[in-house]
């Protein structure tokens, strides 16, 4: 019979076992080591950003490029500036942007539910930007009038706002519409709790394109579908979701039927 | 382009909403539809103080143009008009909310608007009789309704006048009176406190 090699054997596995054991302890002792080292990293970085971020806090607040400049160098390093207090009050204290953060996502609410009642509970992010601006622009009073970017937010700013608001659970959420139908898509940003099934970020997408309006026959002749799939997606956006209005007056005869979706359509009010 | 508002040739200001093909077509969706009536009655009562104007017709909204709603209930920009249906359908809501009243009872093709409350026409009353030193003498509605001078009353129904005198009466301020040929009306100077 052949035996196994120098290992085998009841002396072997007690060897086996000692080194094991050696190599538990030098583990052990590095890790104390490294953690240590970290600790002290860490307090390092922290007192280095919290000296950043008070010194920069009115840039931060104000300059939105500085601000998302700012975001973006956080979150390469994995860490959010805009958690609220209970994952870091330092963070609050240093920045004030908890507060902010609350002022605009309160502000968004707002608009959202001013606009409801036109859009069906969806907006433009662009548009909801814009609408946004101009309250923040009145509510200041005359004081930060002229000074151009004092103030200013950005969509990013509003889109953070908006994952703010999600542990409330109102159901806020950013959508992408139309990515691939010819380009660069658009966000929009639903405020009721609804889904969007697939056809209707389609129907909403060829919207866009043509300042609102749509109807069946330019979903059938821009995606492939049946005239039955482009009339079905109408109805549940026109009788079930209220997202769309029906007109009854299209064409050059003035009795042609289109669908207008007032959540793209652009309102110079 | 945008959906703008647009000022009229009266210098009425429309808002973006009458440049929306879709606002003249009643709406499927009720929610959708009670958003639109309310847009609508806001506008008609804003466009009927703006021209002076007190009664709507359903025939307002019919096909011949050149009345004086057309700046309102036509979108020649658009081409695009308020149907008859539409505006029944408005009308009856705005009647609902006693912002209109179907004049002559009984009946559902013409309202009086009311863009004035009753008391805000009792005030109107009494100021015009003031400042035109009629007070003490007897006028007869039509004298009110069509005075020589244009007034802020001028073509004001009966429907209203009359509830108008009642509450100018009730503070001793005017008393309506039966002449022969129809009502009248006697204003009291505002008594003193």
């Amino acid at each position: 019979m052949h035996r196994l090699g120098a290992g085998a054997g009841l002396a072997a596995l007690q060897r086996q076992q000692e080194s094991l054991k050696s190599f538990d302890a030098l583990s052990n002792q590095l890790s104390t080591a490294q953690v240590e080292n970290l600790h002290a990293q860490l307090d390092h970085f922290r007192a280095a950003l919290t000296h950043f971020a008070t010194h920069h806090r009115a840039d931060i607040r104000n300059d939105p490029r500085f601000r998302h400049d700012f975001q973006r160098m956080c979150a390469s390093i994995g860490v959010d500036p805009l958690a609220g207090p209970r994952r870091g009050g330092w963070w609050e204290e240093a920045l004030g942007l908890g507060d902010w953060q609350s002022e605009l996502g309160v502000q968004i609410v707002d608009v959202c539910v001013s606009t409801r009642e036109r859009n069906g509970g969806l907006i433009e992010l662009s548009e909801l930007v814009r609408i946004l601006s101009r309250l923040r622009n009145l509510g200041d009073g005359g004081k930060g009038s002229g000074s151009g970017s004092a103030g200013a937010i950005t969509e990013e700013d509003v889109v953070r706002s908006i994952q703010a608001l999600k542990p409330l659970g109102a159901g806020y959420e950013v959508l992408e519409v139309g990515h691939g139908v010819g380009g660069g898509g658009r966000k929009m940003v639903r405020s009721v709790p609804k889904e969007l099934d697939a056809d209707q970020m389609v129907v909403l997408a060829v919207a866009a394109e043509q300042r609102g309006r749509v109807d069946e026959e330019s979903l059938v002749r821009k995606n492939g579908w049946t005239a039955e799939r482009a009339k079905a997606a109408l109805q549940n956006m026109l009788l079930r979701d209220g997202t769309c209005w029906l007109d009854e007056q299209d064409g050059p005869d003035g009795t042609g039927r289109a669908y207008w979706i007032p959540a793209v359509m652009q309102w110079d009010d | 382009m945008n959906f703008s508002a647009h000022r009229t040739t009266t210098g009425f200001l429309l808002p973006s909403i009458h440049s929306a093909p879709p606002f003249y077509t009643q709406q499927p969706n009720a929610a959708t539809q009670a958003v639109f009536t309310e847009h609508w009655t806001r506008l008609l009562l804003a466009y009927a103080r703006h021209r002076g104007l007190f009664v709507l017709r359903v025939e307002d909204a019919e096909v011949s143009a050149g009345g004086e709603w057309d700046e309102v209930l036509r979108n020649p920009r658009i081409n695009r008009r308020v149907k008859p249906e539409l505006l029944s359908h408005i009308l009856d809501a705005m009647v609902g909310k006693s912002l209109a009243a179907y004049e002559p009872a009984g009946q559902t093709r013409a309202a009086l608007l009311h863009w004035r409350l009753p008391e805000e026409w009792a005030e109107v009353l009494h100021e015009w009789a003031t400042k035109t030193g009629q007070l003490n003498t007897i006028l007869t509605f039509y004298e009110i309704s069509d005075p020589p001078d244009p007034s802020a009353l001028s073509g004001i129904p009966g429907a209203l006048l009359r509830p108008a005198i009642a509450i100018l009466a009730k503070s001793g301020r005017a008393q309506l009176i039966s002449i022969s040929d129809g009502d009248g009306v006697r204003f009291f100077p505002r008594s003193a406190k």
